[in-house]
């Protein structure tokens, strides 16, 4: 685990990525085997349809709520799932570069012959790695939970919004990753990059009802995460190139200024 | 004076100002291969802003610096590939062992650890301990482990003993000494005169981000100064030896003479020979003294004949 920047960086995440999957599968089971309690209430339709449009842009309409595949999207997809896997990310994104350079190790890695995009690059790739490990065990939880609770899950549906998170936790992490690598500020990386994620989610829930917000939800990378309730409806290739470009945009951003600025000591 | 004719760092013009603040000015500078370089100055100098654009951790505002025959900013990689750095202070992984730090390095550079562990052993330093138990001193055996670990063809090294006990500094004079049989290059830097003096050929002094002047240790100590101290049989007078070559500060009290000689001491001797000698002391001389003219501020006036 100490044969390069990549496996090293893995290494100092092992219990942070063990931990998190952990969490990941509980959480898969939880929403699952929660499901059929929902689905077998009675008068829970009535009970949503009286809720405020606020709350109803969180978790759908009713007649979507109790079905497995809108019971998943709005209490799996819309909330908890980003806020795991954006925890995850952003920490991880923060450490990268900037975390390094604050706790003054950088120097020594860069006085090995070793290029500065090398090392972005190996740290943009452990991040992912330990992002897909996530989203997997997530999977695993929801899966299973579902069949332990015996209800059919559409796995095309689930699997696509898992690959829609992905695209959203890279973009998270890989622009703390850049932040940090651009300007060598641990706390500016994640405040920028939770920030990203925070207004994001507000302005594709709470805020989309405000009807003069309404167009900046475009702006959101929520809105291109799940606008489309990709557990329902399959992945939008449109929105899901969008996450991969901003996520591409960053770590090229990073390279690009991290290469041209002094390192702090 | 040395026979070699190339240079391991050669600097042209290099500048560096962080904002306002200026860390190297102008700096031209030319370590020869296989020589024992040191750089000298007081904290804050400039020593580590040189340091630090070798290995293009930082860059240069304007000038560059040519390292190993590579560009510090195109070859970087070259540069550091052949090069053991040493930080003033050795900060790494805290939750690395020793020997797992030096296996990570190693691996970056695509080295083994043999060299590693003798040096270790040499160094008494315990490899299984975490970097972040260690003590400072032990910390800083780590850091001159990793730095030559690699055998590299040029050492960099930001004040080296740092922390180090007198028995492991003499460990590690005898390790630069053996370094140099094999024609490697050390870059030193230090605030200590004493050390430099000890391992180094030649020595730059740098303040306030200028280099001052670089020379020879040998002919930095024939300038040297030594007080010299002489009780004679009978009585003698300041104006004996007031015009001695080399010879100030002469004071004279009955039958004792002090005074203060720059460089060789044989005229004083001789002129002493005149008189019957009953006991002479004489302080060794440090660069110490040579140096603090170029240490204390005064003015633009400084760089006594520069060699």
């Amino acid at each position: 685990m100490l044969r390069n920047v990549y496996l090293k960086t893995l290494r100092d995440s092992k219990k942070s990525i063990l931990f998190y999957s952990i969490g990941s599968i509980a959480i898969g089971l939880y929403v699952t085997l929660f499901y059929p309690t929902i689905r077998d209430a009675t008068g829970f339709a009535e009970f949503i349809e009286q809720l405020p449009e606020t709350l109803k842009a969180l978790i759908g309409d009713a007649e979507t709520y109790t079905t497995a595949e809108g019971f998943l999207n709005a209490e799996m997809f819309s909330f908890m799932a980003p806020l795991v896997i954006g925890t995850f990310v952003i920490i991880a994104g923060m450490a990268a570069i900037a975390g390094e350079e604050e706790s003054h190790t950088l120097d020594q890695l860069l006085a090995n012959p070793i290029t500065r995009q090398s090392i972005v690059l190996q740290k943009a790739a452990a991040l992912l790695t330990g992002l897909l490990i996530l989203v997997v065990a997530m999977w695993i939880g929801i899966v299973s939970g579902s069949k332990i609770a015996g209800f059919d899950l559409s796995i095309t549906g689930t699997t696509q919004a898992l690959v829609s998170l992905f695209a959203l936790g890279a973009v998270l992490g890989l622009i703390a990753l850049s932040v940090g690598a651009v300007t060598g500020r641990k706390g500016l990386a994640g405040g920028i990059a939770a920030a990203v994620g925070v207004v994001g989610f507000l302005l594709d829930t709470f805020l989309s009802v405000v009807e003069l917000l309404d167009p900046a939800r475009f702006i959101s990378v929520f809105y291109y995460f799940n606008n489309n309730d990709v557990i329902i409806n399959g992945i939008n290739i449109a929105h899901f190139s969008t996450l991969v470009a901003i996520a591409v945009i960053a770590v090229v951003v990073a390279v690009w200024r991290f290469e041209r600025r002094d390192v702090f000591n | 004076m040395q026979e070699t004719g190339t240079a391991a760092i050669t600097t042209a013009g290099l500048t560096k100002f962080y904002g306002e603040h200026k860390g190297a000015l102008d700096v031209n500078l030319d370590v020869r291969e296989g020589e024992v370089f040191g750089l000298l100055g007081p904290n804050g100098a400039g020593k580590t802003t040189c340091i630090r654009m070798f290995l293009d951790f930082i860059r240069p505002t304007s000038g560059s610096a040519t390292v190993l025959g590579f560009d510090s900013r195109a070859d970087s990689v070259e540069i550091r590939k052949n090069t053991g750095y040493l930080p003033g202070e050795f900060v790494t992984y805290q939750s690395l062992t020793a020997l797992n730090l030096l296996q990570y390095f190693a691996n970056l550079r695509g080295g083994d650890l043999k060299l590693a562990r003798t040096l270790a052993e040499r160094f008494d330093l315990d490899l299984t301990r975490k970097i972040g138990e260690l003590s400072r001193g032990n910390r800083q055996k780590v850091g001159l482990v990793q730095a030559f670990m690699s055998d590299p063809a040029l050492l960099i090294l930001d004040e080296p003993t740092t922390g180090l006990d007198p028995l492991l500094q003499q460990e590690f004079h005898n390790l630069v000494l053996e370094q140099v049989k094999t024609g490697k290059t050390l870059f030193i830097s230090s605030h200590v005169l004493s050390e430099v003096e000890v391992i180094c050929d030649r020595v730059g002094i740098i303040r306030e981000g200028s280099l001052i002047t670089v020379e020879e240790v040998a002919a930095l100590r024939e300038r040297a100064l030594t007080r010299v101290d002489i009780e004679f049989g009978d009585a003698v007078l300041a104006s004996d030896f007031a015009g001695v070559e080399g010879v100030v500060d002469v004071k004279v009290t009955d039958h004792r003479l002090t005074c203060t000689v720059t460089g060789s001491i044989d005229s004083l001797i001789k002129a002493a020979s005149k008189h019957t000698v009953n006991k002479i002391q004489s302080a060794q001389p440090g660069l110490e003294e040579v140096f603090l003219e170029f240490y204390t501020d005064h003015g633009d006036q400084e760089s006594p004949d520069v060699a």
